[in-house]
């Protein structure tokens, strides 16, 4: 792999007895996209600082290009940042903010026109040179403000929830630009949401983090299809977790029943826990199903009807189904050996990645 | 309902009669003939000319401006800076406690400032005169600008500074491009605030001045207790006036920008 262009190696943060960030370790390759993605408080914000340098770590090291740069003021870190509320300046206007950064360094008038007109262009803003802050919506602030960051031509760029502001039609719009302007310019992005649907439209690598640990990291099908744990599983979309046990490799029990699953490596007898996706679930008749269950209610959703049923055992299950489904009515509920997915308790990410190196090869 | 607003209309005139009438009988009888303001004798401008030939009152006249325009600017520049310092301290309770003791001495009264002045400066054994009047000033005026500054300062929040820093700028660069064209309005109003009140003191001018130099308030009272001349209130007109011309100035200067911040937005939005 080439030089990772940003490298935290077991940072650790406090403020007074709180643990913000715990024995972080983490690469980012060049130009690629990567997400933080945790819920409100978990450290993400925090771990941007110790990159943007407006956070100082208590331990570990903070490596950019090959380079350790815990002690270099933010000022003179070649990153730039895109602030969750925009902290445009209102005393100038749209040009003037995006011309900022190239004033300090004193860059020839005809050359800051000209990177302005560029920057301006695409983030689909040209003509709005003159306007003043106060005149745009929320959505155009936001873009002044990338076209800001993205003036400077650097390697990296943070984006702080930029979009958590924007109406939902507003925000699917920016999401596809945000990642055509990312692939267009070639840099790393390093973009922080809490929204999961988000983080796997937009990314080529998601960090799942909770309480100042970063629980799993991969690419959005990795994390969807294989979550490390119970939280990730919950936090990455909707799943039905079950308990059960698994009895030998490739076979687990549960509501139960044994059922052939596609994950080995563990101890036979192990409890654990099972992940099925609610789209994974096909509703079939009850003489053809792995499961019967009674459905509860539905809720039609757009493209798919989201149901709710519960099996024989009491076991509460969510199905996604193209199809309506009569309330009340019994049917059968059918999923291939792959849909499951199998987690260990307190498996550490090394462990889960290391397991599944010993059985995925002869796929 | 068009009763009610009579009413209040009544009211608001009352109240301005009230306000004014001192003033406007003060002004009526520098145009009296005679020496005192107990009957007003017959039209004449020569309280005018006699403050015109008062070259000691011209002179206090131009040194009260001089000390109030002097002690506002440094304390501007002071507490400005203060105001940068307190808001910098990231401790709640070392920020109150600092802002409590900026309140306190806005809160004590003059006479109190004023005689603590004077033990100061005699205790150190400065000459009374221009420097201490000056000194004291500038204290007093202090606290006021702090706290017209502070608010702005909140209100900038951190995020714009991070921002700046964040594009490459340095502390300095921060200071003079983002910080102080947004505090601006603070400080003008505190440079403003301050101006008033120096011009308008007394008590503490009164203990710290010495023989020879003399504010305004200062003079006017002194000369009061001798049975005032009509050339004070020769003298009052003219302020009055000169205030009256600043703030119907001051609204015009205000009425210029706005319609020109109004002109420029339309004119852009017909190139948009
Ligand atoms: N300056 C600070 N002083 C004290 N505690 C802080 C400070 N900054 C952050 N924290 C704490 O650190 C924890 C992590 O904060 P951080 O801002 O990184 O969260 P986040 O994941 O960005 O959350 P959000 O999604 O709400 O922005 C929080 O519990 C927060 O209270
Ligand atoms: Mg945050």
């Amino acid at each position: 792999m080439a030089q990772p262009i940003v490298k935290l190696n077991h940072v650790s943060k406090s403020y007074g007895d709180s643990t913000v960030l715990k024995d972080i370790n983490l690469e980012l390759e060049a130009g690629k996209f990567y997400t933080l993605l945790g819920p409100s408080g978990s450290g993400k914000t925090t771990i941007l600082q110790t990159i943007s340098g407006f956070t100082s770590v208590d331990a570990g090291d903070v490596y950019f290009d090959g380079q350790r740069i815990n002690e270099l003021p933010p000022n003179r870190r070649k990153v730039n940042t895109v602030f969750q509320d925009y902290a445009l300046f209102p005393n100038m206007n749209v040009f003037d903010n995006v011309a900022f950064g190239l004033t300090l360094q004193n860059v020839k008038k005809a050359e800051i026109t000209r990177r302005v007109t560029s920057a301006l262009k695409s983030v689909h803003l040209n003509g709005y040179g003159n306007r003043e802050i106060s005149e745009l919506s929320g959505g155009q602030k936001q873009r002044v403000a990338i076209a800001r960051a993205i003036i400077m031509e650097p390697k990296m760029l943070l984006l702080d929830e930029p979009l958590s502001a924007l109406d939902a039609k507003l925000r699917r719009d920016m999401q596809y630009e945000l990642r055509e302007l990312q692939q267009r310019l070639g840099i790393t992005f390093l973009f922080i949401t809490h929204d999961q649907e988000e983080a796997l439209a937009m990314s080529d690598e998601i960090f799942v983090m909770n309480d100042g640990v970063i629980l799993q990291s991969g690419t959005p099908v990795d994390i969807y299809d294989e979550p490390i744990n119970h939280f990730v599983a919950n936090f990455i979309g909707e799943s039905n977790i079950l308990n059960g046990v698994m009895r030998e490799d490739y076979v687990v029990e549960f509501v139960g029943k044994r059922f052939e699953c596609e994950d080995a490596g563990m101890r036979p007898n192990e409890p654990v826990e099972v992940v099925m996706r609610p789209e994974d679930l096909t509703i079939t008749t009850v003489e053809n199903g792995k499961l019967v269950v009674t459905i509860d209610t539905q809720l039609f959703r757009g493209d798919y009807y989201e149901i709710a049923a519960t099996d024989d055992d009491g076991n509460e299950w969510l199905i996604h189904s193209t199809n309506s489904v009569p309330d009340n009515s019994r049917v059968g509920v059918t999923f291939a050996p792959n849909d499951i997915h199998v987690m260990r308790f307190n498996e550490s990410e090394e462990d889960f990645d290391a397991r599944l190196e010993t059985y995925e090869t002869d796929d | 309902m068009t009763k009610r607003f009579k009413f209040s209309n009544l009211y608001l005139l009352v109240v301005f009669i009230i306000l004014y009438a001192p003033i406007l009988f003060l002004i009526a009888f520098s145009f009296s003939e005679g020496d005192s303001m107990s009957h007003f004798q017959g039209f004449t401008l020569s309280h005018y000319s006699a403050l015109l030939r008062d070259s000691r009152l011209i002179i206090i006249v131009l040194q009260t401006l001089l000390i109030a325009l002097l002690s506002s600017l440094f304390a501007t520049i002071i507490g400005t800076l203060g105001a940068l310092g307190i808001n910098q301290t990231s401790r709640t309770i070392t920020r109150n406690t600092i802002l409590s003791f900026n309140n306190i001495l806005i809160v004590s009264p003059d006479v109190i400032i004023g005689a603590s002045f004077l033990i100061f400066f005699t205790a150190l054994q400065l000459p009374l005169g221009f420097s201490t009047v000056l000194l004291s000033h500038i204290a007093f005026s202090i606290p006021i600008v702090v706290l017209m500054v502070l608010p702005k300062l909140r209100e900038l929040g951190t995020s714009m500074v991070s921002a700046a820093a964040d594009l490459g700028a340095t502390n300095w660069q921060i200071l003079s491009k983002i910080v102080f064209p947004f505090i601006t309005p603070g400080i003008l109003s505190g440079f403003f605030m301050a101006l008033t009140y120096s011009l308008d003191d007394f008590a503490v001018t009164f203990f710290v001045t010495g023989n020879g130099f003399s504010t305004l308030s200062v003079e006017i009272y002194s000369r009061a207790r001798q049975g005032i001349s009509l050339e004070i209130n020769a003298l009052s007109g003219v302020l009055f006036v000169f205030s009256l011309l600043l703030v119907v100035g001051y609204y015009f200067l205000n009425q210029y920008q706005q319609s020109r911040k109004l002109k420029r937005t339309t004119r852009e939005e017909d190139i948009l």
